[in-house]
């Protein structure tokens, strides 16, 4: 099917963050700014509906983030997560880019809050919108539609048109079935996210653990552009189980259950597999700091579950979970409900309590509150579990996004295997992060990969559309 | 859930959605309910109800909530909250055996102001006074009785209900009612309408687009009703204590502040009215309960015909619809002095006590 329609200067794939902040940015050089919603317009975003925080560089603080972040001080915290960045230019890229990043996105509409409660220690080095990201999603199309940006809904693009090296159109689905559309288009950016709810896809890597895995964002992240460009011969950046992924309530929804099925009990407690043994150090690290690689210790456990154990101690120093934890007023009884072995799971603890050492307790710091002789250890805020009444639950990994993604150019140009890039075809967000992150995550990093990236690959498309 | 109404339809609904917004957070910097909700761990009745009126409708936490509909959380906070404040409004009234409920009482409430001021109106009358002089349909004293009686009532019922309010809704007893302090932010945070502020975004009202115009109406209504109040207070002043008896002329404190503040409640009623109608057809009215959506509309309907009947008596005093439009007026003002705490007025009182103990209450950080 064609029609006979001028091709449309810019065609934006994705309507999370980076598609957004591409297609506002591409309007700033080109006229005809095109974005393609897979979602309904009550569902719009993608995972930036679920995301509340932008990691940037500032060399002083103000009202929002109460403390510098100088460039070095992040290139460390991205080096110290997982095997550090994939490619140390793009990565560099990144962080000195994020610098302009909240202005950026106070100039286009976004609003900010102090850092919210229960997220100790993120108040420096990270900037909590207003609202979160569905108020952001929601500010951005504000900004769109004021520029002249016009979105489409419900569409899904299926696949690209190429004439050579140059994408010539983009083929786009609608609800209804039936041949897909032929959308002219004189440069395309990809921003269509990673293939995370692609389950078969995933159990390529995860073999059956993946049906295990928990989707935090929505089921229409399944990486069919992804696929798309790859059979057309774009390179591979990141790495196959690259993910990121954190500890969620067992009982999420298989999809999109977002920011309020995770949980941060985990410091404060011991975690013990269906088994009923420990298998990590819970107390490694500041929660923040820690907190992305608890998804994928789970899905290294048989079944791909794990459970949290607590007592009256701590209950109230991390945030409430959503669905309760189990409670009883001994570990054993605890342990029964969550469907353990009782007697493994209260000599587990038997052991752990007389293994941790005298300490002064404090939540806000490593306080050397350990174990001794624990293997794993507990090297922070280890306490007896003790108190009555005693509480657990089950946890699941919550796969946020995935890594794996097309290698891109300085100017966000999507790279080939044959070792040169397509000419017009460019890519931002998660569906290139592979090029920067690893295997670990960094919060809110995700954001600034995609501002930053929708920002370049925009504006390169309109350069690209307006003066091939 | 820690006590027998929780079972019960809006209050379980409202734990349920509380439970997830406290598991989230995101909506942290809109307004004051999702601070309060991360005090509580285990929320009870009287913790929803204080968060319910804590809510001043903004809806902003709609528009940015990611798991509202058509997501299976099926998050509508501020229909939930709303719901609750449509059971607040009759939960906390003074139980009567007769009439039984809260129409019967308030129509009860309404005929007897009406009757009084009608038989006080025939036996009392008001031959005497001078032209223009509202005592020329009803005579001062009688006119006190008229409306002193039913005000009487109405403060007797809303001293009732609010103290039985605070001890619903409050764990610390009556010392947050002590504190100047806490009084004192309450004040300003009620007088300025900090929470429809939206942390700077304004309202998701009526649509899904920001506006401050409801803020903006508000206030009109709100400091509109307080120059009326200024207006009554000034008269009296004039007559009791300067000597100087109505009918005052247009330069006077009496009818300037009459003027104004009509003016605003005209303005302020209709404009808000307007948007309740723009609410009702831009598909967003399911973020209200409706009940208590109608209760809304109720109230300002009656501001605006006490507004405007008010004002009609000042244009006409000088001819021969004084007495009638004044007499429709005083009844106005008769039956709305007797029903009040019946009505939506009741969310002045249980917001600001909602504000009271949410500025009583340590901050978390």
């Amino acid at each position: 099917m064609s029609t006979p329609e001028a091709p449309w200067d810019v065609v934006v794939i994705g309507g999370g963050n980076a598609g957004l902040v591409a297609a506002i940015t591409a309007r700033e050089q080109a006229s005809r700014v095109l974005l393609l919603e897979r979602a309904p317009a009550a569902l719009r975003g993608g995972n930036t509906r679920h995301t509340r925080n932008v990691r940037c560089v500032h060399d002083s603080g103000d009202q929002y983030t109460p403390g510098a972040y100088p460039y070095d001080e992040l290139w460390r915290d991205l080096c110290a997560v997982g095997d550090g960045p994939a490619d140390e230019e793009l990565a560099s890229f990144t962080v000195r880019e994020s610098a302009s990043v909240p202005g950026w996105m106070t100039a286009h509409g976004i609003r900010w809050q102090p850092p919210l409660t229960g997220t100790l220690h993120l108040g420096r080095t990270n900037r909590f919108f207003l609202g979160g990201g569905k108020a952001l999603v929601n500010s951005y199309h504000r900004t769109a539609a004021a520029a002249g940006v016009t979105v489409w809904y419900d569409r899904t693009a299926e696949g690209l048109e190429f004439t050579g090296n140059r994408c010539s159109a983009v083929l786009v689905s609608g609800r209804d079935a039936g041949d897909p559309e032929r959308i002219a288009a004189r440069a395309v950016v990809c921003a269509s996210g990673g293939f995370e709810a692609n389950i078969d896809w995933l159990r390529r890597y995860w073999g059956s653990a993946a049906d295990n895995f928990l989707i935090r964002g929505p089921a229409t992240n399944d990486g069919r552009m992804l696929a798309t460009l790859y059979a057309l011969g774009a390179a591979q950046a990141g790495q196959e189980r690259g993910f990121h992924a954190v500890a969620i309530d067992a009982r999420s929804p298989r999809f999109d259950g977002g920011i309020a099925t995770r949980l941060d009990c985990i410091p404060f407690s011991i975690v013990v597999n269906s088994r009923g043994e420990r298998f990590y150090d819970e107390g490694e690290e500041l929660w923040p700091k820690r907190y992305a690689i608890w998804g994928r210790n789970i899905a290294g456990q048989p079944g791909q579950i794990a459970y949290s154990i607590w007592d009256a101690k701590v209950n109230r120093l991390f945030l409430p979970p959503m669905y309760g934890p189990a409670k009883a007023d001994s570990v054993a009884g605890v342990a029964a409900e969550l469907g353990l072995d009782p007697d493994a799971v209260a000599t587990t603890v038997a052991k752990y309590n007389e293994s941790v050492v005298a300490g002064s307790f404090d939540p806000s710091r490593l306080d050397g509150c350990r174990t001794d002789g624990l293997t794993p250890p507990k090297s922070n805020w280890a306490q007896p579990i003790d108190t009555p009444p005693f509480y657990g639950i089950a946890m699941r990994p919550g796969i946020t996004f995935t890594f794996l993604g097309v290698r891109v150019t300085a100017d966000a140009r999507v790279r080939t295997v044959e070792g040169g890039a397509f000419r017009n075809v460019f890519a931002a967000g998660e569906i290139m992060s592979g090029n920067i992150l690893s295997s670990g995550y960094l919060g809110g990093f995700g954001l600034t990969i995609g501002t930053v990236w929708g920002r370049t690959a925009g504006a390169a498309a309109a350069r690209e559309a307006v003066s091939p | 859930m820690n006590d027998g109404g929780m079972s019960e339809g809006p209050f379980a609904e409202a734990d349920r959605q509380l439970t997830i917004c406290n598991a989230c957070r995101y909506c942290e910097g809109y307004c004051a309910v999702f601070p309060a909700l991360e005090r509580q761990v285990d929320l009870t009745a009287g913790d929803i109800t204080h968060l319910a009126d804590l809510c001043h409708d903004c809806r902003d936490c709609y528009t940015a909530c990611m798991y509202a509909p058509p997501h299976e959380f099926a998050l509508n906070l501020p229909a939930a909250l709303s719901a609750v404040r449509h059971h607040t409004y009759d939960e906390y009234l003074p139980r009567l055996t007769w009439p039984a409920g809260r129409r019967g009482a308030m129509l009860a409430a309404a005929l007897a102001a009406i009757l009084l001021l009608a038989v006080l109106g025939v036996i009392v009358g008001g031959a005497g006074a001078p032209a223009g002089s509202p005592y020329r349909v009803i005579a001062y004293p009688a006119l006190l009785v008229a409306f002193g009686l039913p005000a009487a009532w109405s403060v007797i019922v809303m001293a009732w209900s609010a103290a039985r309010y605070w001890r619903a809704t409050d764990g610390r007893g009556w010392g947050g009612l002590a504190s100047p302090a806490a009084l004192g932010r309450a004040l300003r945070q009620a007088a300025t309408l900090r929470n429809l502020r939206g942390g700077g975004a304004d309202c998701s009202y009526p649509g899904d687009e920001p506006s401050g115009a409801r803020r903006r109406l508000h206030h009109l209504v709100a400091w509109g009703f307080a120059a009326c109040t200024a207006s009554t207070v000034a008269a009296a002043i004039s007559q009791d204590f300067a000597g100087d008896p109505p009918p005052y002329p247009a330069a006077s404190a009496p009818v300037l502040f009459g003027v104004i503040g009509g003016a605003g409640l005209v303005i302020g009623c209709a404009g808000l009215l307007v948007l309740r109608r723009t609410a009702a057809s831009s598909g967003t009215a399911a973020r209200e309960d409706p009940a208590l959506a109608r209760r809304g509309y109720a109230l300002l309907a009656a501001l605006l015909v006490l507004a405007v009947s008010g004002l009609l008596t000042l244009v006409v005093r000088d001819t021969a619809a004084f007495g009638p439009v004044l007499y429709v007026h005083l009844v106005a003002v008769a039956a709305c002095f007797a029903i009040a705490p019946y009505t939506k007025f009741m969310h002045v009182i249980y917001r600001f006590l909602a504000l009271v103990r949410h500025n009583s209450e340590p901050v978390q950080r």
